[in-house]
């Protein structure tokens, strides 16, 4: 694979990662909860997600994407997932880009976009009450393989989390 | 040895995230660097000058010196000032022949994948505080390697 494809499939893996880390062991009906008028919920965030990132895929297939709200959460992260894999598999084809898509576009655009919105997950579930653990991310498991919902546990949890909730322990 | 390649990647993702990035903190709200979403969560000018310590850090790790440091935030000006002073200072190493400390992955997967996260984190706190940023098509955005100042093109397809 050539380099560049490498690393953009190593970004994906680590959105994959960071996603997980927001959506792990959420509370029930996290995926609904709204903070605010005009904010979207989570499952309304990954469904964008997966709207950025198949809008990517069609430099690669054509046509266009535009992805119906699905019943569940779950299904909705499920799909998220689905995509980054499709996604990734083009990435290592060595399939071609269309209508003058390179690889910095794509990294500059639904690839960042979707990192930003993972963020915004974390945040959510700050919000919501149920904060995840802060850690540091450049030891983390991160492989370009690895893009489905099972993630690797944090190898290094910080040890110190002033903003932590009551009887949260390193 | 680091890649080319890769290591040209990088310089994008960070002329990436000074344009992103900039857009976000760029004619905020009055009040906004303290707005406080909930007890729990961090402020703007607390997110803000976490991102600096990204960058910091980042650079750290790049000259094979890593160092951790958690600053007070600035006035938002001078924490804008210092976000771009530590994108420059990062994208400058970057952009030398010097060789880096980490892997092209491990500096896309801590501390960059981290400052692009934060930046979404902002631009929802603007939302909720009432400011929003415009949508944007960014894969159109004029964003090159080496443009990391405050100095930004206009967006080329931006939305409501």
């Amino acid at each position: 694979m050539e380099d560049r494809r490498r690393l953009l499939n190593h970004f994906l893996a680590a959105l994959a990662y960071r996603t997980q880390k927001a959506l792990r062991e959420a509370p029930e009906n996290f995926g609904s909860f709204r903070v605010s008028d005009g904010v979207r919920t989570p499952a309304e965030l990954v469904r964008h997600m997966s709207s950025v990132l198949g809008y990517a895929r069609t430099f690669f297939v054509g046509g266009h994407y535009w992805p119906e709200p699905l019943a569940s959460f779950a299904e909705e992260v499920e799909r998220f997932h689905e995509m980054l894999g499709l996604l990734a598999q083009h990435l290592r084809n060595g399939d071609s880009l269309l209508e003058g898509m390179t690889e910095e576009r794509l990294l500059q655009g639904p690839f960042s976009d979707a990192m930003t919105h993972a963020g915004q997950l974390a945040l959510l579930r700050r919000l919501a009450g149920a904060p995840v653990a802060p850690e540091n991310f450049i030891v983390a498991e991160i492989k370009e393989e690895r893009l489905g919902p099972d993630q690797a546990k944090p190898v290094s949890p910080d040890k110190v989390w002033p903003e932590a909730p009551d009887g949260w322990k390193p | 040895m680091s890649d080319p390649n890769k290591r040209a990647l990088l310089r994008h993702t960070v002329a990436t995230l000074a344009y992103r990035g900039g857009k976000a903190i760029a004619n905020v709200p009055e009040g906004f660097p303290q707005f406080r979403a909930n007890d729990s969560t961090r402020t703007p000018d607390q997110i803000l000058a976490h991102i600096g310590d990204l960058l910091d850090w980042a650079l750290s790790i790049a000259k094979g010196q890593q160092t951790w440091r958690n600053s007070t935030p600035l006035p938002w000006d001078q924490e804008t000032t210092r976000f771009f002073a530590a994108l420059a200072a990062f994208d400058s190493y970057l952009a030398s022949d010097d060789e880096l400390g980490a892997p092209e992955e491990k500096l896309f997967q801590g501390p960059v994948a981290d400052a692009l996260t934060h930046v979404g984190q902002i631009a929802m706190l603007r939302r909720m505080a009432g400011g929003p940023v415009k949508g944007e098509n960014y894969y159109v955005a004029e964003i090159e390697a080496g443009r990391v100042g405050a100095e930004q093109p206009p967006p080329r397809r931006e939305f409501d």
